[in-house]
């Protein structure tokens, strides 16, 4: 997207950095960055009523997956909700049948993984089959697949994985549903000024913008054969009110 | 478990895990010196080689590592990849390297001159390798206080074969991450703060120890 934006405008250059959203939020706030890509409704809601960014625009969405073993050991695939494949597997994990790595960084997958066990009134903090691993999606998918045990990921980063041939033993085995939509939005940090501020403004808007939302439609497409994104622009109302509820969920 | 207990626990993993490292990496790393500190190319040979690796990145020896000791590694059936175990045995042979060399100079030096007197005053070999390595004592204690420096500082073999754990496996560089991946950049200094005064710590107690033993 960058790089179309970069053609209308070929005096702009863009710099990245990908880092988990509650990393992304703090540099925001330390205002190290102009605009921040996020999915963490909760954490976003908090920075945005501390003034650090302002303007959020939901611009894709797309589900988390819950992956583990082929032999899925606690039964996941059967399964009629999220709340309900993680009782299964904290049953599973007490009876030492199965184990469960979560990011435990703050992340955006690792605040949903929160609100998950809240959900379904279970604490598996401090027991012994659940790993902390406080490392990032990729590191956490392979200790994951080297384990044999479940946990919690957004469907890129799991795909490009699989595609690579570094999670042999793992598969999607629970996704969809309100409780694992993953909503992407795009924030202003609010002390960033001048020509920057207004570019990254303009960026936003390209990208909640039709132009942006063709290209999400489309992207991962060629590689991994399904887009890895859904453009949130033609279901807005309806994510507005997930994402609110998100927010609210999980405080 | 509050905040102050766990970074207790994760100081105390962190001590644990590198002591035994340099323990470990020291009962192969100084005979290998003083093998190496005898004059010979082949030798000299193996030294330089050894110099080179001194800097290797841990990252990438965690990485080979790893796949030895994945599942699908050759040594997989050891199930040691996410072990505080895993980690000592990597952080040994980072530091290898390091011990060997330094260790070896001062053996060089100690056994050019007072191995060769020793001799030529009557001593027997034994007597003569005695009284080199009493001579060679203070800097082959440096040598091993630096590879402890070393092993406790160090990310890459931590994070790749530990995999950073709560409770079992995080270690304090292994915690700076974190929280630096977190945001929580006071917590990341605080912890390093530690870690520095760990390695201080440890050097400053040998140094003592040297001088009271009038070494």
């Amino acid at each position: 997207m960058a790089e179309r934006f970069e053609e209308k405008y070929n005096h702009v250059r863009f710099e990245f950095i990908a880092v988990g959203t509650g990393r992304a939020l703090k540099l925001a706030e330390r205002g190290d960055v102009c605009a921040v890509f996020v999915h963490a409704p909760s954490l976003e809601e908090a920075y945005a009523e501390k003034g650090v960014i302002v303007g959020g625009r939901i611009f894709a969405y797309n589900y988390f997956v819950i992956v583990g073993p082929s032999s899925d050991p606690a039964g996941v695939r059967g399964a009629k909700s999220a709340a309900e494949a993680f009782s299964r597997i904290y049953r599973a994990g007490e009876g030492g049948r199965a184990l469960f790595v979560s990011r435990g960084d703050n992340s955006g997958t690792h605040v949903r993984e929160l609100s998950i066990w809240r959900l379904a009134g279970l604490d598996p903090h401090g027991r012994p089959w659940y790993k902390e691993a406080g490392q990032g999606m990729a590191e956490t998918l392979v200790m994951t697949n080297e384990m044999m045990a479940y946990t919690l990921s957004d469907i890129s980063t799991f795909l490009s994985l699989k595609k690579r041939g570094r999670l042999p033993n793992l598969e999607v085995l629970y996704s969809g549903g309100e409780e694992l939509i993953n909503i992407y939005s795009a924030y202003l940090v609010e002390s960033c000024g001048g020509a920057e501020r207004m570019y990254a403004e303009k960026f936003i808007e390209f990208v909640a913008g039709p132009e942006g939302q063709e290209i999400i439609a489309s992207y991962g497409e060629e590689e991994f054969g399904r887009p890895l994104f859904s453009p949130a622009a033609s279901r807005l109302q309806e994510l507005k009110a997930l994402w609110e509820k998100l927010a609210g969920a999980q405080g | 478990m509050n905040i102050v207990e766990e970074v207790l626990e994760i100081t105390l993993r962190s001590l644990v895990v590198s002591g035994t490292a340099t323990l470990l990496a020291s009962a192969w790393s100084l005979p290998l010196a003083y093998i190496l500190a005898k004059p010979g190319r082949l030798r000299s040979l193996m030294a330089s080689i050894l110099e080179a690796l001194v800097g290797i990145p841990t990252v990438l020896l965690g990485l080979a590592l790893y796949m030895l000791f994945s599942r699908s590694g050759i040594l997989g059936f050891l199930h040691l990849l996410y072990t505080v175990r895993a980690i000592v045995v990597g952080q040994a042979i980072l530091i290898t390297p390091l011990i060997a060399v330094t260790a070896c100079r001062v053996l060089k030096s100690a056994r050019e001159s007072f191995e060769e007197m020793a001799l030529a005053l009557g001593a027997d070999d034994l007597q003569a390798m005695a009284i080199a390595l009493r001579e060679a004592l203070p800097g082959i204690t440096s040598s091993v206080v630096m590879g402890f420096s070393r092993a406790v500082g160090e990310l890459g073999i931590a994070l790749m074969l530990g995999g950073n754990i709560r409770g079992t496996t995080r270690v304090l560089t292994t915690a700076i991450a974190l929280s630096v991946s977190m945001g929580e950049y006071e917590l990341a200094l605080y912890l390093g703060g530690i870690l520095v005064a760990i390695s201080v710590l440890v050097s400053l107690t040998v140094r003592l120890l040297k001088g009271v033993q009038g070494l």
